[in-house]
């Protein structure tokens, strides 16, 4: 059987962090969410992938080439608009001759979800899960053991019972995506919607790991839960009095200074500085060549490569791109806040601040939990940033 | 300059064979053949690209044969000059990469005994020379004396009738060995077996090698066996495919910024070290030598060392040193190659080592020939780059430079220990500078749509964006075929204004630094004959706009390391040039990646 996996699209809501890359390719735990997915059909002896890719569609080809370092064989298809993902699945229309999985590339599965699918056996089915917060997405109703109704994103859930977007197809299913798009209809539960009409889509529940990354803090959860399982390798040179509990995971040639502690599960990536006197607390990810200056505390953030922080500063609950450089003092701090995205507006109850490629802070910067600060801004020194900058913008 | 593979197997060698060939294009291309072991000994060959055999032959059983992919270096671009040659009989087949210096009278002596020539080729004559030499006996022997009367370099593949083994022999030209399973390999590059193989094993200078379906057999010069464990080789086959870009030379550019991370990885330690390799015999000044792109790196480096170290370099062409009288000095002598293999900077090293003076040579690639011909090896680890313009291994050729310069700065206490971190931390920073011109790609394109048609361009810099704005000529004339031409700018006045006209751009590398009003001066000068400008200048300069008609963007970088994103934001503009103008990006006409001719 052959995997389908749907990594096209740009991620607008994960803005400003898909500037340069696509939503796939962002890392959790120093690895593209990308990876998650195909080592989860890995796992699962699932070895043939159609990966239908748009959006910058060149970090994900030469990052995963034909996919034999990842065990896979990997085929590309190329979406060259982004015109949702029922119009990408028909892209992949002639690579497919049987039964075949449907994969979202920016969903965290792992072995278990996508073994609960394949081993029901059930053809037509779609893996679902039971959710806290349904109305973020595609609810579905269960009928007799098929699937009822679907409402997307509805006001009101009428159930707690959400599409994971892992489906098993049968090939006729083109048929129905083609109608569809001839219709203007390009969301994938159209296609559903038209299969439970025709044929009986069963659903599949699985206590496997999901988790969807539509917002920059959806990164964050994505991020803790990735960790957990993550292998902590530690090679890299460690210099006196570090004290380091809970799994650690350190890159080649990271230097980890005197004074150091480390609370884990944190992972820190290659040829990395952090230290002397640095404090690092759990479900923090660290990419490579980042620099870490003394006195610094982070918290359950993603920093990715590049990043350098300077001395006296405290980062929580943060997302920072690759490069984002601070001077010493920078305070980012995590609390209940509200964020806004698009024109969208959400209550969360801690998050910090997301911060886009590039951008630099002077010395004693604040950033107020909550703000979404854009790639290659430049914010001087002893300003506050108090609500959300475009890419590029110039605070003084 | 030519690429070579061999196959002793039980497959059938022709596709095999074909696959491997096209994966070493890039080492020219302009005829190809192949010869395949049956019932005697079967040619074909043909004029053009490797597609061109494909098509042209037919397909044709066994399971041992060599193939050949030519640059003309002796004789025209021809299928009879193409190789293999077989000699008189049919009973041989010869591919050959290098030059026999001795072939005329070796031909001569090979008429007047009766044989006769297809071909003006300097290879042919081995063919006719291991005929001779064949008789019943082993073609291993037969070979080994053939090559007693042959001089010149090389590295050869030869098959026979009759007999399942590929015979192969090297001098100064590359070869290895693929070790496989029920199969084994030669090929003057290890990419071209990746697909089949990652264990390989080096055969070195002077030395023979047989390898059947089974074994791999080396001997030494004197005819003693020698005994080589394979290697294992890092780089995979995917390293070698395109990754959704359109050429290899773009994706090669796109590596940039994770080649350069690759290439400082380990160094805080190593600056942190006391030890050195520079401990040892003291020297004076650095003398550093090399060709083509790596010297307009060897430049760069230059007014680095100059810079960090304060220690007077001079560079010089690597075809220039070795015929130059030895001064009174004794210079630490760098030697700069991406492959290791290119033959000028290999004989400059040895007559670096004969004057008695240190040598380290920069390269990217290990175990070649040039790393056992130094005292010391500074890997730049690129991986392996397919395109002909170099890109990321001039990069991280100007990153093993720095990392040099700060060594030396620190040897001779010309830089204090904070300095050493401060520049340490700027190298950090390269990799998102260079990420950021990328990120300004199509930008690039559009500007570089709008000069396309032009047939001159020139570029202009000062101090260490003068290097750079020779690279960035030499990468436009290269790929894109348009003349571009590299000066300093203060140079302009004494000559080359006289070309401009509104049909020359001008392409100005601009540093905010000491040297900033005078390249404003020049800009002027050109803007003066109507020649538009083009600036690549950092974001801190607010003044450019008014004299350049166009600009390209850096973050902001000191200037002594905007020169790297500053080649990157030039690597675009002759690519997407020569993409406007719809060249052979990753082939260009006339040159070849690695040259081991002289």
């Amino acid at each position: 059987m052959k995997a389908v996996i749907l990594a096209a699209g740009e991620g607008k809501r994960l803005r400003p962090l898909t500037v340069s890359e696509p939503k796939v390719m962002i890392p959790v735990a120093n690895r593209p969410i990308l990876e998650y997915v195909i080592e989860a059909l890995v796992q699962n002896d699932l070895h043939d992938i159609v990966m239908v890719v748009g959006y910058h569609k060149e970090r994900i080809m030469s990052h995963f080439e034909d996919g034999r370092k990842f065990g896979a064989r990997i085929e590309y298809v190329v979406q060259d608009k982004q015109l949702g993902n029922e119009h990408a699945l028909s892209c992949a229309r002639e690579r497919i001759d049987e039964d075949f999985l449907v994969l979202a590339g920016d969903n965290v599965v792992d072995a278990q979800a996508v073994g609960d699918l394949i081993r029901s056996g059930l053809c037509p089915s779609a893996l679902v899960v039971e959710s806290e917060n349904p109305s973020k997405y595609g609810v579905v109703t269960i009928d007799k053991g098929t699937i009822g109704e679907i409402a997307e994103k509805p006001q009101e859930a009428m159930s707690n019972i959400i599409l994971t977007g892992l489906y098993c197809m049968k090939r006729s299913v083109f048929d129905l995506v083609d109608q569809c798009i001839r219709s203007g209809e390009y969301g994938l539960s159209h296609a559903l919607r038209a299969a439970i009409s025709e044929d009986s889509v069963s659903p599949v529940f699985s206590d496997g790991l999901w988790i969807d990354a539509v917002y920059p803090w959806d990164l964050l959860e994505l991020n803790a839960a990735a960790l957990e399982k993550a292998h902590a390798n530690t090679a890299g040179r460690i210099e006196k009095n570090v004290t380091m509990a809970g799994p650690v995971g350190i890159g080649e040639e990271t230097v980890i200074r005197a004074g150091t502690t480390i609370y884990g599960p944190v992972l820190i990536g290659e040829g990395c500085e952090i230290g002397p006197n640095v404090t690092i607390f759990p479900s923090t990810s660290i990419g490579d060549s980042v620099a870490i200056e003394p006195y610094t505390t982070i918290k359950n953030s993603i920093l990715m490569s590049n990043c350098s922080i300077a001395a006296h500063s405290y980062v929580s609950h943060c997302v920072f791109g690759y490069g984002v450089k601070g001077k010493s003092h920078l305070m980012a701090p995590g609390a209940e806040s509200f964020v806004n995205v698009g024109d969208e507006f959400f209550k969360l109850p801690h998050i910090g601040s997301i911060v886009g490629e590039d951008t630099g802070f002077g010395t004693g910067v604040i950033v107020e939990p909550g703000t979404i600060v854009g790639s290659g801004c430049k914010v001087s020194s002893g300003a506050k940033v108090t609500r959300n900058l475009p890419n590029r913008a110039l605070v003084t | 300059m030519c690429g070579i593979v061999g196959y002793a197997g039980r497959k059938s060698a022709q596709p095999i064979l074909l696959d491997c060939l096209k994966r070493l294009e890039y080492r020219g291309y302009d005829s190809a053949g192949m010869a395949v072991v049956g019932d005697g000994v079967r040619v074909y060959k043909t004029k053009g690209e490797i597609a061109a055999l494909e098509s042209e032959m037919p397909a044709i059983e066994g399971t041992v044969g060599v193939a050949h992919t030519r640059w003309a270096t002796q004789g025209r671009p021809t299928s009879d000059n193409a190789h293999p040659f077989d000699g008189c009989r049919n009973q041989v087949a010869v591919v050959h990469n290098g030059i026999i210096s001795n072939f005329v009278e070796l031909r001569d002596a090979l008429v007047a005994g009766g044989h006769e020539f297809s071909s003006d080729t300097d290879t042919e004559v081995f063919a006719h020379l291991v005929e001779e030499e064949l008789g019943d006996d082993e073609l291993l022997d037969a070979v080994g004396r053939a090559l007693k009367r042959v001089s010149g370099t090389y590295a050869f593949a030869v098959v026979s009738s009759g007999r399942d083994e590929v015979v192969g022999a090297r001098k100064e030209s590359p070869l290895v060995v693929g070790v496989g399973s029920g199969e084994n390999f030669l090929a003057s590059d290890v990419t071209a077996l990746l697909k089949y193989t990652d264990r390989v094993i080096y055969v070195q200078d002077g030395e023979l090698v047989r390898v059947t379906p089974d074994s791999v057999t080396i001997v030494d010069a004197d005819g003693n066996e020698v005994e080589r464990e394979a290697e294992r080789v890092a780089w995979s086959l995917e390293d070698a495919e395109k990754g959704g870009y359109p050429h290899f030379m773009l994706k090669e550019i796109f590596e940039q910024p994770s080649a350069i991370h690759e290439s400082l990885l380990g160094r805080i330690d190593a600056v942190e070290a006391e030890s050195s390799f520079l401990n040892g015999s003291p020297f004076s000044s650095v003398k550093i030598v090399a060709c083509g792109t790596s010297y307009n790196a060897g430049l760069v480096g230059k007014y680095l060392i100059e810079e960090f170290a304060k220690m007077p370099v001079t560079t010089q062409i690597s075809s220039e040193y070795r015929y130059s009288a030895p001064a009174r000095e004794n210079p630490l002598v760098v030697l700069v190659t991406q492959s290791g293999e290119t033959l000028d900077t290999i004989a400059a090293a040895r007559e670096a080592r004969r004057r008695g003076n240190r040598t380290v040579a920069i390269v990217n690639v290990v175990g070649s020939a040039i790393t056992r011909e130094v005292d010391h090896v500074i890997y730049t680890r690129a991986g392996p780059e397919i395109g002909v313009a170099a890109t990321k291994t001039f990069v991280t050729q100007l990153i093993a430079l720095y990392l040099l310069a700060i060594e030396l700065g620190s040897q001779g206490k010309a830089i204090t220990a904070h300095a050493k971190r401060s520049i340490i931390s700027q190298l950090r920073n390269l990799p998102r500078a260079v990420q950021d011109v990328l990120n300004q790609a199509d930008a690039i394109e559009a500007l570089a749509g709008k000069y396309s048609g032009s047939r001159d361009m020139f570029f202009i810099g000062r101090n260490i964006h003068y290097p750079i704005a020779l690279e960035g000529a030499l990468k436009t004339k290269e790929i894109s075929y348009i003349h571009g031409e590299g000066y300093p700018a203060g140079e302009l006045k004494h000559g080359p204004l006289a070309l401009l006209s509104e049909e020359s751009p001008v392409v100005a590398v601009v540093a905010k630094d000491h040297t900033y009003e005078k390249i404003i001066g020049n800009i002027s000068e050109v803007s003066a004959r109507g020649s538009p400008v083009i600036a690549v200048a950092t974001e801190d300069d607010t003044e450019i706009e008014k004299f350049a008609d166009d600009v390209i963007y850096l973050r902001e970088t000191s200037p002594l390391f905007s020169p790297v994103p500053a080649i990157v934001a030039l690597q675009l503009w002759a690519y997407y040039l020569a993409r406007a103008r719809g060249c052979p990006i990753d082939k260009p006409r006339n040159i070849a990646k690695t040259v081991t001719v002289e």
